[in-house]
């Protein structure tokens, strides 16, 4: 039986490229913006501005290259009925083709399992350039006890998953994006996982340590609540936000402000 | 491999064996004509006789030296022991003094860690530093470096390659007015034979593939891993198979290294282990994992500074250290408090 030898590739040719994430100040904070070829997970608390941000990168993979779009459709995972469709009606985009609307594919997952399964038979003719799964936290919320049994089984369903993902993401030069959510810390637990405080809570991403090992670049949305002052002296309540870089292959640990308004999400520099 | 193994007609071996010539080292400094004296056989079987059994000897290859007469080594040879006894260095000085200079040739080293701490970056570095040129301390070889994970970005093995020059430059003390070409990052990441592995048994084809591969290119002086761990964590119901496997390709990393004079490096995942009533993190792939690497290195977090263990090496005494991981690589931790810990 004849078998291929592999074919080592050179490092000078593997340029990665990046999803915009429709504001300059974002980009710039994640080096171009969501790499394409690996998993970008973005983690936080409800209503920490996940699905936003998600629903703003279906948009932006409309756009051409040139614009730091990805001229591709996309893919919407979602494990959370209903599907926000009255939010993404509200954001928009300059440049965008032609009814975008058409260029998303949506799709509900029930389970893990039903989401490996819809990984497995997504068909490779399918040209979507960028996958988004929101949250891969609720798919594991219920079946799951904490016997050893379970929890290696669970762990064993991640790196399926992630592998899968992967897979997807490398053969279609794909931007995959997971969302999840966060738990609160147990003062004695904080061993692996670095934590951060959002809403004056210390929290780490839910699905554990084995789960982190799945993904690639991990960005934590967190907020806190605080008065601003606008530019017409009007004083208001905001809820500052920050975005996280906890690690990544190749950013540094840092931070940056950003807020959700009607029309999208904006960083604050 | 002696006369009994030649492939040659019966008879000319017992003839060989009843004049005195039991081995071939024997046959290396007699003439045809001599020799057909000896046997008592026309002179060009005696030709042909000599034939085989030099290309036998030049077949049998030991240690990557041919032994034509006992005692000689190519010059390839004499380099590359040299070579291997130099160390890479992983950027921080601080670090390669715990390792006994840098990561040795020769040996698997493990380096494991939490997400973040610097696995893939200590990593590219390595990979990156193995091609400081012989002259300015490093070994001037080139890198293989498999992909399971799909966190190797070329950027940033750029961003690496270009510090690493510049310091090395720095560090002698010159100053190039034009950089030749080999020694430009771009010739750094050319250096690089980059694998992307999906699924563990491409990892294993390709780890025994690496025989050949590396028979093809003898200028490679590292193999790294990362990680060794992800395809392994998934699809192993029976872990029996999983450890025979594993088992299996350890030994062949060894081999290798042992072989071609370079190192190995691999890095592993955490997992939490519940022993003695609590939680606690240990490196991933099971005990019987523990023993497939020659030394191990342990990368954690101290509140907010990344520190490295020498968990287990042959010769050095464990230590700790803290380290950092910067937009050159890694390097020295700049913070006071830099002491490396004896434990």
């Amino acid at each position: 039986m004849a078998s291929i030898p592999p074919k080592p590739e050179n490092p000078l040719h593997l340029h990665t490229t990046k999803l915009t994430l429709g504001c300059p100040i974002l980009d710039s904070f994640l080096g171009g913006g969501i790499p394409c070829g690996s998993i970008t997970e973005l983690v936080g608390e409800s209503s920490a501005g996940k699905t936003q941000l998600c629903l703003q990168l279906l948009l932006s993979s409309l756009l051409p290259p040139s614009l730091g779009g990805l001229s591709s459709p996309s893919l919407y995972i979602y494990s959370e009925p209903p599907f926000p469709l009255r939010r993404l009606l509200r954001l928009s985009l300059p440049s965008l083709p032609p009814r975008p609307l058409d260029h998303i594919f949506v799709r509900p997952a029930h389970s893990a399992d039903d989401l490996l399964s819809l990984l497995s038979h997504l068909p490779d003719s399918l040209p979507v350039r960028l996958i988004i799964i929101d949250s891969i936290a609720a798919l594991f919320r219920s079946e799951f006890d904490n016997t050893p049994r379970d929890l290696k089984s669970r762990s064993s369903l991640f790196f399926k998953i992630a592998t899968k993902l992967k897979d997807r993401a490398r053969k279609l030069g794909a931007a995959v994006v997971v969302t999840n959510h966060v738990v609160d810390v147990v003062e004695a637990e904080c061993g692996g996982a670095r934590c951060l405080w959002s809403s004056g809570r210390r929290v780490v991403p839910a699905l554990g340590l084995a789960w982190s090992h799945c993904v690639n670049t991990r960005v934590f949305l967190t907020r806190s609540e605080g008065m601003v002052r606008r530019s017409n002296g009007e004083e208001c309540e905001v809820r500052t936000r920050r975005m996280h870089v906890v690690f990544s292959p190749c950013l540094p640990e840092r931070s940056c402000e950003f807020a959700i308004v009607g029309h999208g999400v904006l960083g604050v520099g | 491999m002696e006369i009994s193994c030649l492939p040659i007609s019966a008879s000319h071996r017992a003839k060989l064996l009843s004049a005195g010539y039991t081995t071939l080292s024997s046959l290396s400094s007699v003439s045809p004509p001599q020799l057909s004296r000896d046997l008592n056989v026309a002179l060009q079987e005696a030709v042909d006789i000599l034939k085989v059994s030099s290309e036998s000897c030049r077949v049998e290859v030991q240690d990557g030296a041919v032994e034509f007469c006992k005692g000689a080594q190519t010059a390839w040879d004499m380099l590359s022991e040299e070579q291997a006894l130099r160390h890479i260095s992983t950027g921080s000085g601080d670090l390669d003094s715990i390792l006994g200079g840098g990561i040795h040739c020769k040996e698997v080293t493990e380096i494991g860690g939490v997400p973040g701490i610097g696995k893939t970056q200590l990593g590219i570095q390595l990979a990156i530093n193995v091609q400081i040129p012989y002259d300015f301390g490093g070994l001037g070889g080139k890198a293989i470096y498999i992909d399971t994970e799909g966190s190797f970005m070329a950027e940033r093995a750029y961003q690496i390659a270009e510090a690493s020059i510049l310091d090395t430059f720095d560090n002698f003390g010159c100053q190039l007015k034009e950089i030749p070409e080999k020694l430009k990052a771009e010739s750094f990441l050319a250096n690089i034979f980059y694998f992307r592995i999906c699924s563990y048994t491409e990892q294993i084809a390709l780890i025994n593939y690496l025989d050949q591969f590396l028979v093809e290119h003898k200028d490679v002086k590292i193999v790294i891993i990362d990680s060794v761990t992800f395809h392994f964590r998934q699809d192993f119901d029976d872990l029996a198979l999983r450890t025979r496997v594993l088992g299996g390709m350890s030994q062949k990393l060894m081999n290798l290294a042992k072989k071609f004079s370079l190192s190995v490096v691999l890095m592993n995942q955490v997992t939490t282990k519940f022993t003695e009533g609590s939680f606690h993190l240990t490196l991933a792939l099971g005990d019987s994992w523990s023993h497939s690497c020659t030394n191990r290195v342990i990368l954690y977090w101290n509140g907010n500074d990344r520190y490295a263990y020498l968990d287990k090496s042959p010769y050095l005494r464990p230590a700790s250290v803290h380290f950092s991981v910067t937009g050159k690589g890694i390097r020295d931790a700049t913070s006071q408090c830099k002491r490396v810990r004896m434990m």
